[in-house]
């Protein structure tokens, strides 16, 4: 799936490019990408986009849970989607590893797999208090 | 391939393709056909190592021995799959599964590759019949919508005629009809449904069908059918209803969409007589409208823009359909939205629009907007700041932009700038600089006042300051965008380059951006020398256009595979964009250029390129160009920043394109031994392209190549006109000869001659001709010498007026062109044999001759600018350069040193250029082909 944000002058805002996945017990929306150029920001619009992805999730494909990969270093973008609901279920090694350790150290590499559960799992399974303690290797994750 | 004990001996090969080894792969394959040399598998195996390494004609000759066998094994079937691929070889491939399938009918696995097979090529055609099949054999309700969906597609065609359009919709039609189920849930089956019906205008059926139950539930779930539903719904003229049900979204729902206050506005506008609001007339229908908005837009306060932006749009949209409104209403409404919206950096985009709607009220909002205080000290008062600046710049009167004016507003921004970057000293270095703006928007400025007054000291402020701004942040692709095309005006090609590269351009980025570049990158290329910057900057721009080929028929194959109806045609349409792009040949040419400035001048260089050109000459071109991927912050009603960087004042385009084909078709086909009238040329690698409908190509190819419009050549810059003409003077002076030599074509391949060929009296020459038949030898036209000695004369000219750098490099480069496309239209008579045997002794001793007086001529204009480039990066320039850069030493952070620095590049890059154009002509002079 694939969404974008334009502005009435037709140039392009934003986009969330997200798929269903996983099998019938941890089937799931999942977040490939979420992009907000410069100029729109701070207008909600990841808000916006996350919420479509959700409704999509929820409602369509009916999936437990919503999950999505960022860099520990990402603050900015992990703050977002804390704010969304979104919790880390689990700290993934050298996921970003192709690019070696940059100046953020490990968490230039690792990346926080975070989740939100929907409306198929309201005594949510799908999420843990501990997450950011929970870690795993990149060959662990698909 | 039975026995097991060869199907372990063939693992190791599998092994060593998946890992990327393709030698040992290709070992490993040799060695076992030697023992079994009769063996497909293994041969379909090698064929995709030979591809995998590059190695394509010993490939394309396995490829088709196997095919010959009609394989059906999935192994071969498989390996040869892949390596036809990677050959582009479709038409080959859809050959492989039809035959597979002819074999197996029951086989539905080669049926449903057949059809992919087909879609690959885009033969909707074969590709119908070929689901239908599939169909009638194995009753399944997608091959049904294949067929359906291939159907609409070859409606679309290009090459379908308007007639066949409708018969074949009204198929279409009658085909999902037949299989429509009540109660469909598929978003995309009904997505195809309803287009069929909106091609075909039935928009009352399909109103209806979007409005039962299941139609409702799919449209409320897929954007994409909402969409559709939106155009049907104004395509049938129900606005005024589909204004209903926006307001309902809007006040209900809450539905902030900015499409569903499109869809208000259109019904508040609605001339039309059954609209459902006629009780009211239109002024009161505004008033009515902008009492909806008002209300929301209090209630949405700073949270959403929607209903704001509504407002403005109502007052824009009264002006348009002349319902009377007082202006002071409008400028309210802007000082509004930027208390509320000011901090926001969408600001300045969302205003602009409306800014200037009503001269009357404009001084009001530009003393508004002077109210400003430009004290940045927080994120939020630098961003309500910087959409001051942009609105009052984009508001400045022709009358306000004096250099003087221009001066303070640059000293302004640029103080501005350095008090606010202290605000961004936390931020990660993958974000962007808050401050990045001010900079931009000084260097845009001091661009402008280089269009004043054409003083260099403003570009290099300009460059000081941004080359400051990207170290402090690095990702700012404006900033680079920037300093590519300043540095391209400064003629510094070396330092443009370095910029662009830091883009990191990806993917279809490549068509849409890489003319901020590479646009008459011949004219700043030092190929000549050996230095291959821009000409392999010219290939990994063109990679997109292969890896298109390739990925994006796939991305439709697999479309189909999880049957996504809606994105079809747009990825169709996609594919044919990037297929037919404008960017693409104009890269292709300029890497032409390129290529015979450092390339010995050899018949496969001149067969190849000669045929590619041919078929880019019946190309219907896109153009995909992004221009407003630069920032432009001039203000409204002058020049954009882009085409005050555009060099020359005008960009190449169509036109251009055009000329220079004829120009390098004419001179290539004179050193080929190819026949321009025949057009079945075998293509190495891929399948022929499929043929445009370009009106013009009945003509033949020889009389297209004679004609140029003067909208052609208006894109052109004077000195390329003279090298057009230049070309076409030495190829009329030397055409006779050439088809004269020229190896005849078979009679089988010969097409049927027009009456009006230019090639008539020469044609019947070749294997049969007789030596005294050769065409009279007349002297060469004075107009190829005189071609050169004005060459020489503009570049004194221009040395002597001092012009920039890149119009003295524009004319050297093209006087360099000139003499290389010599070279290529008297390569023929090189050979001392050819030339005794057919007496053209005469015609030879004109050619060296006329060849030694312009090698002097060029000789001594690569000379010249070797002289001239002893003159740049010395001291003295470098001085200079920091003396331009003097107001800006004023901030603690540009000191001596940095400037100094930036200096010594640029002036490097300069001199860099010209020693290596020059270096190369005196070059090429000493050394001729």
């Amino acid at each position: 799936m694939c969404c974008t944000a334009q502005h009435p002058s037709g140039r392009l805002m934003g986009y969330v490019i997200g798929k269903a996945e996983g099998s019938p017990h941890d089937f799931h929306g999942h977040v490939t990408a979420l992009t907000v150029a410069p100029d729109y920001r701070r207008l909600s619009l990841a808000r916006t986009l996350m919420n479509f992805l959700e409704t999509v999730s929820d409602d369509v494909y009916g999936g437990l849970f919503v999950d999505l990969y960022v860099r520990c270093t990402n603050s900015i973008a992990i703050d977002l989607y804390e704010g969304l609901g979104y919790s880390v279920y689990r700290r993934v090694r050298e996921y970003y590893g192709s690019l070696g350790l940059g100046p953020g150290g490990k968490d230039e590499e690792d990346a926080f797999d975070m989740r939100k559960p929907l409306s198929r799992d309201p005594y949510r399974r799908s999420v843990r208090p501990n997450g950011r303690d929970m870690i795993v290797s990149a060959h662990d994750v698909s | 391939m039975s026995s097991l004990h060869t199907e372990r001996q063939i693992r190791p090969i599998y092994d060593a393709l998946d890992s990327g080894s393709h030698k040992s792969a290709l070992v490993a394959c040799n060695k076992l056909l030697k023992k079994h040399p009769k063996n497909d598998h293994l041969k379909a195996l090698k064929a995709l190592a030979l591809t995998r390494a590059q190695k394509f004609e010993e490939a394309i000759v396995l490829c088709e021995e196997v095919l010959s066998t009609r394989p059906t094994d999935d192994g071969t079937m498989n390996a040869l799959m892949h390596a036809l691929r990677h050959l582009g070889r479709f038409a080959d491939l859809v050959k492989l599964f039809e035959d597979a399938f002819k074999q197996q009918p029951e086989n539905d696995e080669f049926g449903r590759q057949a059809f992919f097979a087909n879609v690959r090529m885009g033969n909707w055609k074969a590709a119908q019949q070929l689901a239908n099949k599939l169909n009638k054999q194995f009753h399944n309700d997608r091959y049904v919508f294949w067929g359906i969906m291939c159907t609409v597609l070859q409606a679309n065609d290009p090459m379908t005629a308007a007639e066949m359009r409708n018969i074949l919709l009204k198929l279409a039609h009658r085909l999902i009809t037949a299989s429509w189920k009540q109660g469909e849930v598929h978003p995309d089956r009904l997505h195809l449904h309803t287009t069929i019906l909106q091609q075909l205008g039935l928009h009352k059926d399909a109103r209806e069908l979007l409005d039962t139950e299941s139609g409702r539930l799919l449209c409320a779930r897929n954007i994409s059918c909402d969409y559709l539903r939106r155009e049907i719904m104004k395509a049938g003229g129900w606005q005024s209803e589909e204004g209903i049900t926006a307001e309902e979204r809007v006040v209900e729902k809450r539905d902030r969409n900015w499409l569903e206050f499109v869809s208000i506005l259109d019904a508040t506008f609605l001339p039309s007589a059954d609209h459902q609001l006629i009780q009211l007339d239109p002024l009161q229908r505004v008033a009515k409208t902008r009492d909806l908005f008002t209300k929301i837009a209090e209630e949405d306060g700073s949270h959403d823009r929607s209903a704001w932006l509504g407002l403005m749009e109502l007052e824009r949209l009264c002006i348009v359909r002349e319902v009377p409104s007082d202006p002071s209403r409008l400028l309210n409404l802007l000082k509004r939205y930027f208390e509320i919206f000011g901090d926001k950096a969408a600001c300045y985009e969302d205003l602009r629009p409306y800014s200037d709607l009503y001269s009357e009220v404009l001084s009001d909002w530009i003393k508004f907007l002077e109210g400003i205080t430009h004290i940045p000290s927080s994120g939020a008062s630098l961003r309500r700041s910087l959409n001051a600046h942009k609105l009052l710049r984009y508001g400045l009167s022709a009358a306000q932009l004096t250099v003087e004016q221009e001066s303070v507003r640059a000293a302004g921004l640029e103080r501005e700038y350095f008090d606010a970057l202290p605000l961004g000293k936390d931020i990660p270095n993958l974000e962007l600089q808050p401050a990045d703006d001010l900079a931009i928007l000084a260097a845009q400025v001091h661009v402008n006042m280089y269009a004043l007054d054409n003083a260099v000291a403003h570009l290099h402020n300009a460059v000081v300051l941004l080359e400051y701004a990207s170290k402090k942040s690095p990702q700012s692709y404006q900033i680079h965008l920037e300093l590519v095309r300043i540095y391209r005006r400064l003629g510094a090609p070396q330092l443009a380059l370095d910029h662009y590269r830091l883009l990191n351009v990806k993917q279809v980025q490549n068509d849409t951006m890489s003319h901020l570049i590479l646009s008459r990158a011949t004219n700043f290329s030092l190929a000549a020398t050996g230095d291959l910057a821009y000409a392999s900057q010219c290939l990994e721009a063109s990679h997109i256009y292969f890896s298109n080929s390739q990925d994006t028929s796939e991305f439709i194959v697999k479309a189909f595979g999880t049957e996504k109806y809606s994105q079809i045609p747009e990825l169709v349409v996609f594919e044919e964009r990037l297929d037919n792009s404008l960017q693409r040949d104009l890269v292709k040419i300029e890497h032409v250029r390129l290529r015979i400035s450092h390339e010995q001048i050899t018949s496969e260089l001149v067969d190849m390129e000669l045929i590619e050109l041919k078929f880019i000459f019946d190309r219907l071109h896109h153009d995909n160009r992004d221009l407003e991927v630069l920032p432009n912050y001039q203000p409204r009603g002058q020049p954009s920043f882009l085409s005050q960087t555009t060099l020359f004042g005008n960009e190449p385009a169509a036109g251009w394109l055009s000329i220079f084909l004829k120009i390098y078709i004419k001179a290539l086909s004179g050193a080929s031994d190819l026949d321009l009238s025949v057009e079945d040329d075998k293509l190495l690698v891929g399948d022929r392209p499929r043929p445009r409908s370009n009106p013009d190509a009945k003509i033949s190819l020889t009389d297209r190549l004679t004609v140029q419009t003067a909208d052609e050549l208006s894109e052109l810059t004077d000195d390329e006109v003279a090298l057009f003409h230049y070309v076409v003077e030495l190829t009329k002076w030397l055409d006779p000869f050439h088809n004269f030599l020229r190896p005849r074509v078979e009679a089988a391949k010969q097409p049927p001659k027009s009456s009006n060929s230019a090639n008539d009296g020469v044609s019947e020459n070749g294997h049969g001709r007789k030596p005294d038949d050769t065409p009279h030898i007349t002297e060469p036209p004075d107009s190829i010498l005189s071609y050169f000695k004005n060459a020489r004369a503009r570049f004194t000219k221009v040395v002597e007026e001092t012009r920039p750098i890149y119009e003295i490099l524009h004319i050297a480069t093209l006087a360099q062109e000139a003499l290389f496309l010599f070279f290529v239209c008297t390569k023929r008579f090189k050979d001392a044999s050819v030339v005794r045997i057919n007496k053209l002794g005469v015609l030879v001793q004109h050619i060296k001759s006329l060849r030694a007086s312009v090698i002097d001529i060029v000789r001594e204009i690569g000379t010249q600018l070797t002289k001239i480039s002893e003159l740049e990066g010395t001291a003295d320039k470098r001085r200079q350069f920091v003396e331009h850069c003097k107001a800006l030493q004023t901030h603690s952070e540009l000191t001596h040193e940095y400037v100094l620095d930036v200096g010594k590049r640029v002036t490097d890059s300069q001199k860099k250029v010209l020693e290596g154009v020059g270096s190369g002509i005196v070059r090429v002079c000493k050394t001729p082909m």
